[in-house]
Formats: structure tokens, sequence, C-alpha cells
């Protein structure tokens, strides 16, 4: 009989810790999923809102871009961290949700440049900067209410299901653009269907928002307020008391830092990669990335299980050190992968097709060359010629080396060199698994309830908005650099890689020395 | 392993120290040979975000392990 009423109250746990984890969880997919169509849509939303002739919507554009990814972040960390640790975890993440929710429901419905002028990028800046802030609000919330439900000794399992929602929140916003994209065509996408997947948001945040407003406080939370053992100032306690600040920063320096940097090049950088360095295709591009995060997405829950066993530490550090050693190996054999200076071209199978028409006051001639290779691959290239009619005009732009043709390079690689970068990535998304599946249950254990979502808040998004953030523009740079001159190719398209592999190595070294692996079972209270 | 955990902790300080006036001096280095727009914006971002929290960081954490802050967490 005592076993049986054992039995049930086990089972109710665990169906309670479900339905905990299913609601938190759902909210931060859609966060995640908000705040990644903006960055997707960067190219789209900057010709819409910040046009290229106005240096100040160009420079708010930028900062659009990055600032929200990481300065934002943090305050956000900061802000609604205080307010969770002062007010309680469940009505703080909810606010954080309503926020996002919010501000991307009205990107969605701004009009551009042509329309208001200098205040559409003025607005969608300020509700970017929204975005960036609830975002930092919402992580730290939610992996505390997941842990502070969660079992001991299983929290490195139930906090997983949180890690996942980073990437399949992106895995989401590609696939809702990419279907809205494919339904409406190139150019009525480019018009108005991109605002489809911003306005579909507020969908899904109304029904985050319902399921989260029946969710309990955290059991943690309650019973320390009802014992009045709440703090009354969290950043003081967080930053300026020394045995606190030592985990903060050994938090940021031994697991975040490298953490982000790994993250951000798996599933980022990988993208731009093949974008950029590899030419391959838009739809296919995004297709392989896709399909590598979906299949890495159950490892989130591997390794965080695998915690709960082994501890959080090992797990992590293989996971940068693995990282650090099979970068410049894995992006070399992306690069040559797509590299058509080593596939055979098919001569008779080449073409090119020159078209001239007349657009309002200039004559556009566009020439489109195919070509086909060997092993299947196919290459597109399409020159586009704006020269104006106006003959004062053009001698204008050409005394200025303005008439050069814009060139867009499309490389569509066959079958089986497809599902090989699938597999490549697929190895990236291995490794931001190892490093980010088990820290929400790392970064919860090394502070106590009373500050805890300050404290984990703020190097967690340092970690990822800082140093992972900074990825994409830095390693560009980096790339860049090696440019012999403008219009080559740069000499070192693997460059870039010298910013994670730093980072990571950097971390890896702190984390192997300074890090516990016993934290793994400390009691939460 | 104390003893390792103190001897980095030199090692993470001089670090941060270091970090300052090689990022500036590459900056104006870097504006200097080439004052876009685009040089501006990268290296503010730098120096004003990436730098000052390196730089504290890595001093700080490298002053407590040096004082065996960590020695505890073995």
């Amino acid at each position: 009989m005592a076993q049986n009423v054992t039995n049930v109250s086990q089972t109710e746990e665990v169906s309670s810790t479900r339905r905990v984890i299913a609601a938190s969880s759902v909210g931060t997919l859609i966060e995640w999923y908000d705040f990644y169509i903006f960055g997707t849509l960067a190219k789209i939303i900057s010709e819409q809102f910040f046009p290229k002739d106005n240096p100040t919507a160009a420079l708010l554009a930028t900062l659009a871009t990055f600032a929200a990814g990481f300065v934002i972040r943090p305050f956000g960390a900061l802000f609604f961290g205080r307010l969770g640790d002062l007010i309680g975890r469940k009505y703080t993440f909810l606010v954080t949700l309503v926020i996002m929710g919010g501000s991307t429901f009205a990107i969605g419905l701004v009009p551009g440049y042509k329309t208001i002028g200098f205040f559409a990028p003025a607005i969608v800046f300020a509700l970017r900067l929204l975005q960036g802030l609830a975002l930092g609000g919402e992580y730290g919330g939610a992996a505390t209410y997941v842990a502070e439900h969660s079992p001991a000794g299983q929290r490195g399992f139930w906090t997983s299901f949180i890690q996942t929602t980073a990437t399949l929140g992106l895995f989401l916003a590609l696939g809702v653009i990419l279907v809205v994209r494919q339904t409406l065509g190139v150019e009525t996408f480019s018009d108005w269907g991109w605002r489809i997947p911003f306005i579909l948001s507020s969908l899904l945040v109304g029904v985050s928002v319902f399921i989260r407003m029946k969710m309990s406080e955290s059991p943690m939370f309650v019973k320390m307020k009802k014992e009045g053992k709440t703090s009354t100032n969290p950043l003081a306690e967080s930053f300026k008391q020394k045995d606190n600040l030592k985990m903060v920063l050994i938090a940021l320096l031994g697991a975040t830092a490298g953490q982000g940097v790994v993250w951000y090049t798996g599933q980022f950088y990988a993208l731009s990669f093949l974008q950029n360095a590899c030419n391959v295709e838009f739809v296919q591009s995004n297709m392989i990335i896709s399909i590598a995060l979906l299949i890495g997405t159950p490892f989130f829950i591997v390794f965080g299980a695998l915690s709960d066993k082994i501890g959080r530490k090992y797990i992590m550090m293989a996971g940068m050190l693995i990282a650090v050693l099979a970068y410049k190996p894995i992006y070399q054999i992306m690069y040559d992968s797509a590299n058509l200076k080593s596939k055979i071209e098919v001569v008779e199978k080449t073409s090119v097709e020159t078209k001239e028409a007349v657009k309002g006051t200039d004559t556009i001639t566009t020439t489109v060359t195919k070509k086909t290779f060997a092993d299947g691959t196919t290459y597109k290239e399409t020159k586009k010629l704006t020269i104006p009619l106006d003959e004062a005009k053009k001698a204008e732009l050409a005394a200025k080396d303005k008439l050069k043709p814009e060139t867009k390079k499309e490389v569509t690689l066959p079958q089986d060199l497809f599902y090989k970068m699938i597999g490549l990535v697929f190895i990236q998304v291995v490794f931001v698994t190892m490093v980010y599946g088990p820290i929400a249950a790392f970064l919860v254990e090394i502070f106590p309830t009373r500050i805890r979502y300050t404290s984990m808040s703020l190097p967690y998004h340092i970690g990822n908005g800082v140093f992972g953030g900074l990825v994409p523009l830095i390693s560009t740079r980096l790339v860049e650099a090696t440019r012999p001159a403008p219009g080559l190719p740069p000499a070192d398209p693997l460059a870039g890689l010298m910013y994670p592999i730093l980072i990571a190595s950097v971390s890896f070294v702190i984390g192997m020395l300074y890090i516990s692996n016993k934290t793994n079972n400390m009691d939460v209270e | 392993m104390s003893a390792i955990k103190k001897l980095f902790g030199i090692v993470w300080s001089l670090m941060g120290i270091g970090i300052i006036p090689l990022v500036i001096m590459q900056a104006m280095k870097e504006i200097a040979a080439k004052p876009s727009e685009e040089n501006w914006i990268f290296w503010s971002i730098v120096i004003v975000v990436l730098m000052p929290i390196i730089a504290f960081s890595l001093i700080t954490f490298g002053v407590f392990a040096l004082k065996g802050e960590y020695d505890v967490l073995e």
C-alpha cells in the first residue's frame, strides 16, 4: 500500500515537472524565434528600413544588428534578473515574453523608410533594443524556474530541454522564412511577405502567455519568500560580494565565453561560411543548417542527462577541446567540397544569356552564366549592371568608378555533397550540444537561490551575447584582412576561425583548472 | 594543483593588462591607415564593449586565483 502511494506520488511529480518543462520551453523557444527572424532577415530589413544612401540609417542598421545582440542582452539580464530575485520567477519571465512578442509583432507592422522616412529606422531600432532586453531576462528565468522544479540528480536532464530551445528557435525561424518565401515567391517576400514571420509571432506568444499564466511560482522561491529570506538587493549581493563575484567570473571565463563562441560558430558562422565563402545557394544552405540542427538537437538532452551521471565539467570541456581541434579540418573540407577550382567543368553545358531592359531612368543589363561540373555541381552567376539613361549622371558614376555590376554567385551542390555538408555541420552542432546541453544546470548549481536569477543571467548573456555574438563581426573582419585587394578572393578563407578557437582555448584551460566537477550534486537550496 | 592555479593567476592578470594597449594600438594603426566609417564602428565596438569585459574579468579573476580564492573548489 505504502509502495503504491510512493509510486503515485512519483508519477505525479514527473508529470508536474513535464508540464513545467513544456510551458517554460515553449515560451523560451518563441523568444528565440522572435530574436532570430530579425537576424535572419537582416538584409531585407536593411533594405526596407535602413537605406544605404542615408549614413545615419546605415549606422542604425549596424547598431541594431549588433547592439541588441550583445550590449542590451546583459542589461536585460541585470534588469529582469533582479526583478526575478525580488518578485519571483514566474511573473518576470511572463513579462519578458510579452515584451518580446509585442516588439516582434510591432516590427512586422512598421511602415518602411519610403513611407515615414527616418522614423522607420528609429522605431525599428528601438523595438530591436526591446527584443534584446527581453531576451536578456528570459533565459535565466526559464533555466532557474525549471531547475528549481527538478529533482536533485536530474537537473541536467530536465534543464537540457530549455537548452534545445535556442537551436529549435533558430530552426523554426529558418523554417517559417523558407516556407513563406517559397509560397509567396522571392519578389513578393522581399516586398511585404517578410512581415508574415514577425506577425505570426503574436499568435505563438499569445498561446505561450496563456500557458505560462497557468503555471505556479517556483517552489524554492515561494519557500524562501515565506521564510523572509529573499534578497533585498540582488545586484549588490551578486557582484559586490567576493564569494559570489568569483563564481560569476569563473562561470564567464571558464564556461559561457567558450560555450558562446562554439555555439555561434557551429550554427551562425557555419551558415555564413556556406553562403559567403562557399557561395552555396540560399535555399540549399538553409536546408543544410536546418537538417543538421534538427538531427543534432536530441544530443542536448543526451549530454544534459549524461552530465547528471558524470558531472557537467568534463562534457563541456571535451566539447570545447574537440571543437578547437576540429574546426580547421571541418571548414577546410566544407570549402574544398564547394570549391569550383577543383572541379571539372562540362563545357558543352555552359550557357550565357544577356538581357537588357529599361526600368525608370536606368538601363539594366543582366548577364546570367550557368555552368555544370562533372560531379553534378551547378553554378549560376548573375551580373546586373545598372546604367543611368542620363549621360551626365552616367559620366559622374563612371568618374567615381561606380559603374560596376552587382554580382551574385550561386553554387548548387549535388546530392552526395549536400549530405556531406549536412554531416559536417551536424558534427559542429554536436560540439554545441556538448558545451550547451549541461550549462544551465551548471550555472544554476553554482549560485544560491536568493540571487540565482541575477547571478546566472549576466555571465550567460555576456558569454553568449558578447563573446559569441561577436563571432560574425570579428571572423568576417579576420577573413577580410587576408583579402589582397578589393574584388579578389581572400587568401585565407579560414582565418575567421582564429577568434572562436582562441576564446574556446582560453576558456578550456580556465575551465579545466578552476571549475569543480563536484558541483553536479550540489544542493540547489 | 593549488600552486598551478596561483601561478596561472599571474598569467590571467597579465593577459588582462596586456590586452588594453595591444587593442588600442591596433585600432589606432588601422584607423589611421583607413579612416572609414566601417573601421570606426568595428574598433568602437571592440574598445567600448569587448576589451573592458575581457580586461576587467581577466585581471579580477587572475587576482582571485593568485590569492587562492579558487583553491577551495578542488
